[in-house]
């Protein structure tokens, strides 16, 4: 249980940044839905307090436990349920916004993948606390690979793009800080550029040129050379021609897939309405609950996620930019306890669950203030969700877990 | 060795690297932000008070259909569509008003109100569109909407491409419509590309070659503020230009097409095509009695689709290959074919019994349509004169094995292939189709006798009969029917022969010039039934056919083929309940072999030439 000598090495900016964020979230909940034209949504501000009550008795649990426990074959345990999960919304999940990402119980429905996440890392870090095996060499990669691989097919499954890529994101992050060069990681990510760069060819070109600079000053040994050089060239000349004798149909599909907003005359709308909304809040904003825009056309989002347009119109740049202090703070107190950490499985713990954090509010925020492309990810602890605000405080709760036991070995 | 990472202090380097990635990562954030609200703040602010982004949609105009002769069948003329933005302002202030708008537009767009918030209900939940409450307004309600522009918020006029076919009911069924896609069809990942409200063609070549036709739809972000538009939104989206959809030219022929049409009696039911059978394109395709495609471009009401698409008459109903019928006497050459190609009859041969007007099979009698008799027939004359008891014969000579397997040759039950949708099958049953729809056994041999002269079971659509006929014609080539001659901007004239589409059926040539012949003297024999649909200086082949129904008095029915020498239309033309196909159907065929053959001269030559 949590001592005295525990409690005295909680993590307060981070328990602070998330308590504020929670209760910024919960009032603009409440104005996001304030509306006379949203009555059916009036009360959910109120649900949303409820979700809190359960989150923080979650997130409390899990970070009472030490998190030693959570290694080796627990981690395994968790990671089978989570993935059972995601399999079983695959079959008998409910539809929402055109792809099947809920399970459900009678009222209750929650989101799997927001608990696959948290699983998956801590499977992750679990397998690169393993210190006998050499974690700079290729060949070890396959198992982290592999866990991370599998929700991430089956959350593309749904399809849910978005949430898919965190798992990449994660999975890189904690290869990074599992000690794997930059370098390497630099080359496991260049067919996908290459895919992406492939229909242009001057582009492409620039990029294999880059590439074969990179790699003649990196002197990687011949046979990891010749696998990224041949990987890159097949993949960068397959690619069109792929496409090329794909049916209408088929590109039809990919191309919605990629960007599910392509299609609807929606996504472009959402976007310059969102800019529109925060850009209208100017320094101060339209003060809380005056708000203009949010009445308008996000349709049912605005109070999930496009929330961060709501903030900034109603509080301005001061209050947008506050939001995203407190972000920042959240996600650099993370690293600060990962770093800390004594334990190599404690550091992997917390940089996992900080990279989930980095990764969702990236990609929201740069959506809202049309940086990035409409994916439908939730703000964490600001959007409404129960299944998103319970992962937020188990992950807060596992970087105080190990910011608490900094010590131990 | 290389040093542990995971010493204490090990992960200090990843530490920075990361921090700094992370604060860049939330600087680009403060930057945009700074950007947007601070730089740029008081343009949006006043974006968010005084007007509203719209996204206007470029509708693409479709492609123009013509005949081969490059003559116009359908295009896009502008017109005004009343629409209204259902998330405007106003309405999200206070949702009441919309009430009030609808209210004072109904009586002018002369709906419903009830009926226009259906369709706003219904639409604004799938797009952020405006919704189309009225295509093709005149311009009284043009005017009525910009002078009450302050009472009616969000509701706009807006021009677009109306679908026109010039010459109305002409081809109608060829053609096909456009209507408005239906709730079914949008929620079908098949058209996701499509919005509510957008047209899509229906029957016809407009349904079948919807995606040529098309074209591509483009858009634009406007400004609107009160008082109707301000002009494109300098934001960052540009406009998409709308591509237009890809003409067609067809393989009909006006003149021909037309003959056809005007050789029908007003109120009259039937089919003709007509097939070039050289090659499978089709000349003529006429359905009657048929519609005017133009009402459906600008929506109908649902009283005027339920009297269209029953009514009767059925007059939306594609006869020509939506229906089948049985062949009655036109199925005889086929049926000689078959006996002459089996080896149960040669040329001279001369059945067993004489035509007495009468034949008796077991108990029953079956009659002949010429009372008085006809005598001993072999063949040929057997075709000229439609003698109903030498097919008897011939029919149980070859047997129903026999026949079946012949006809299954000219694939009788299945579709011809025509590039229109909706075709239906034809039917021509063998020994397993009695054996399944009547039982093993309780059906009696009787029936080869009603088939060999094309009654009983067998049905038939006039495409089909029309493409069988080109293939008597051609010396044994089944085309499959095509109806588009060229795509885009080829030249009319550049047609591309497409070998995909023949099949060449193994029928010996002695064979058909046996019917060949036969049909040529149905017409110019004296005694022949055909004469009504003799042509000068071409020589014609048909044969007539008679057809009886259960629906009332018996189907007219002509096929025929000129000219003989070197064919170069092959036709079908089916008149429902109009007696006898000498006198019902082939005198329809003579016109239209008129009209291909002895066009009329232009109208302004004829002009030019009486001065």
């Amino acid at each position: 249980m949590i001592s005295a000598r525990f409690s005295a090495d909680i993590d307060r900016p981070l328990l602070l940044a998330t308590l504020l964020l929670t209760v910024i979230g919960i009032a603009f909940v409440f104005s996001a839905t304030s509306m006379p034209s949203a009555s059916a949504e009036h009360g959910l501000y109120l649900k949303q307090i409820a979700y809190l009550v359960i989150a923080l008795v979650a997130g409390g649990l899990i970070a009472a436990v030490p998190y030693r426990i959570y290694e080796g074959k627990t981690s395994y345990l968790l990671y089978a349920i989570g993935l059972v999960l995601l399999v079983l919304t695959i079959f008998i999940g409910h539809v929402g916004l055109g792809a099947q990402r809920w399970l459900g119980w009678g009222p209750i429905k929650i989101q799997p993948s927001e608990m696959a996440k948290v699983a998956t890392v801590i499977l992750l870090a679990s397998q690169l606390a393993n210190r006998k095996k050499d974690w700079t060499q290729i060949k070890n990669l396959a198992g982290p690979v592999l866990t991370a691989a599998v929700p991430c097919l089956l959350v593309l499954k749904q399809p849910d793009l978005g949430t898919s890529i965190a798992f990449v994101a994660m999975l890189f992050t904690m290869l990074y800080w599992a000690g794997l060069p930059f370098l390497y990681l630099f080359f496991m990510i260049t067919p996908i550029a290459n895919v992406a760069l492939s229909f242009f060819t001057p582009a492409w070109l620039v990029f294999l040129g880059l590439l074969a600079v990179i790699l003649y000053r990196s002197r990687i040994r011949l046979l990891p050379l010749l696998i990224v050089v041949s990987v890159n060239l097949v993949v960068g000349i397959a690619t069109p021609q792929i496409w090329n004798h794909l049916q209408p149909y088929q590109k039809q599909r990919i191309s919605t897939f990629l960007d599910p907003g392509a299609d609807a005359y929606g996504a472009g709308y959402q976007i310059i309405q969102s800019k529109i909304a925060i850009g209208s809040g100017e320094v101060f904003g339209k003060g809380f609950l005056h708000g203009t825009q949010k009445a308008l056309a996000f349709l049912p989002e605005q109070h999930t996620d496009f929330i961060y347009s709501v903030v900034g119109e109603e509080t301005g740049f001061m209050g947008a930019g506050i939001v995203a202090a407190l972000y920042l703070l959240l996600i650099l107190r993370g690293i600060k306890v990962a770093n800390r950490a004594r334990n190599r499985f404690g550091g992997l713990l917390a940089i996992g669950m900080t990279s989930i954090f980095l990764y969702h509010v990236l990609v929201n925020i740069w959506m809202t203030v049309g940086l990035a492309p409409v994916t439908g990810l939730p703000l964490p602890l600001l959007s409404y969700g129960g299944s998103s605000l319970v992962a937020s405080f188990l992950q807060v709760g596992l970087i105080q877990n190990v910011a608490m036991r900094w010590r131990e070995y | 060795m290389r040093a542990d990472p995971i010493a204490l202090g090990g992960w200090q380097r990843r530490e920075r690297t990361l921090t700094i990635v992370v604060v860049g990562i939330f600087a680009l954030v403060i930057l945009r932000l700074f950007v947007l609200q601070v730089l740029e703040g008081s343009r949006y602010r006043e974006l968010s008070e005084e007007n509203r982004i719209r996204v206007e949609v470029l509708t693409a105009p479709r492609g123009e259909i013509r005949d081969r002769k490059g003559r116009l069948l359908a295009d896009c003329v502008p017109s005004f569509t009343v629409t209204l933005d259902p998330f405007d302002k106003a309405y999200s202030r206070a949702p009441g008003r919309l009430d009030s708008t609808l209210a004072a537009l109904g009586p002018i767009l002369g709906t419903d109100p009830a009926v226009l918030r259906d369709k706003i209900q219904r639409e604004r939940k799938m797009s952020f569109l405006p919704v189309r409450l009225k295509r093709n307004v005149d311009i009284k309600s043009v005017a009525f909407v910009s002078e009450h522009r302050d009472r009616l918020p969000g509701v706009q006029v807006e021009s677009e491409p109306l679908r026109r076919y010039p010459l109305g009911l002409m081809a109608s069924h060829l053609l096909g419509y456009v209507g408005e896609i239906s709730d079914k069809e949008l929620a079908d990942p098949t058209y996701s590309d499509y919005l509510s409200g957008d047209l899509m063609g229906r029957m016809g070549i407009e349904r079948r070659y919807e995606k040529l036709l098309r074209g591509q739809d483009g858009k634009r972000f406007l400004e609107v503020n009160a008082l109707g538009r301000k002009g494109d939104f300098l934001g960052e989206k540009h406009p998409v230009l709308p591509k237009r959809g890809t003409n067609l030219t067809l393989t009909i022929d006006l003149d021909v097409q037309r003959a056809a049409e005007d050789a029908f009696e007003q109120g009259a039911r039937g089919a003709v095509v007509a097939i070039d059978p050289r090659n499978g394109e089709v000349l003529a395709l006429v359905s009657k009695p048929n519609y005017d495609p133009n009402e459906f471009s600008t929506g109908i009401t649902q009283e005027r689709w339920n009297e269209m698409s029953g009514g009767g008459n059925y007059p939306l109903f594609n006869r020509a290959i939506q229906a089948a019928y049985p062949p009655g006497s036109t199925l005889k050459p086929f049926t000689a074919l078959a006996g002459l190609e089996s080896g149960a009859i040669t040329v001279g041969t001369y059945l067993a019994q004489a035509c007495t007007g009468e034949y008796r099979f077991g108990s029953r009698l079956f009659g002949c349509w010429k009372h008085d008799g006809h005598g001993r027939l072999a063949v040929h004359d057997a075709i000229v004169r439609s003698c109903d008891v030498y097919f008897y014969q011939l029919g149980l000579r070859i047997g129903l094995d026999r026949l079946a397997d012949f006809m299954s040759k000219l694939d009788l039950s299945g579709k011809t292939g025509i590039d229109l949708p909706q075709e239906r099958r034809g039917l021509f049953p063998d020994q397993a189709w009695y054996d399944h729809h009547f039982g093993a056994g309780r059906w009696s041999r009787g029936i080869i006798l009603n088939l060999a002269i094309g009654q009983g079971e067998v049905n038939l659509t006039p495409v089909k009969l029309a493409q069988i006929t080109a293939l008597v014609a051609n010396g044994g080539t089944l085309w499959r029917p095509r109806l588009i001659r060229s795509i885009g901007e080829g030249l009319p004239g550049s047609s591309v022969p497409d070998d995909s589409l023949r099949r060449e059926l193994a029928i010996s040539d002695r064979s058909l010039s046996v019917v060949r012949a036969a049909m040529a003297s149905v017409v110019s024999d004296p005694q022949g039934t055909g004469g009504q649909a003799r042509v000068d200086s071409v020589t014609v082949a048909g044969k007539t056919g008679t057809a009886q129904n259960t629906h009332g008095k018996d189907h007219a029915l002509f096929i025929c083929f000129a000219p003989v020498e070197a064919p170069r239309i092959a036709m079908a033309v089916l008149v429902e309940n109009a007696g006898h196909g000498s006198t019902a159907a082939a005198p329809i065929a003579r016109k239209v072999l008129q009209a291909f053959f002895h066009p009329a001269p232009p109208e302004s030559a004829a002009v030019v030439a009486r001065r």
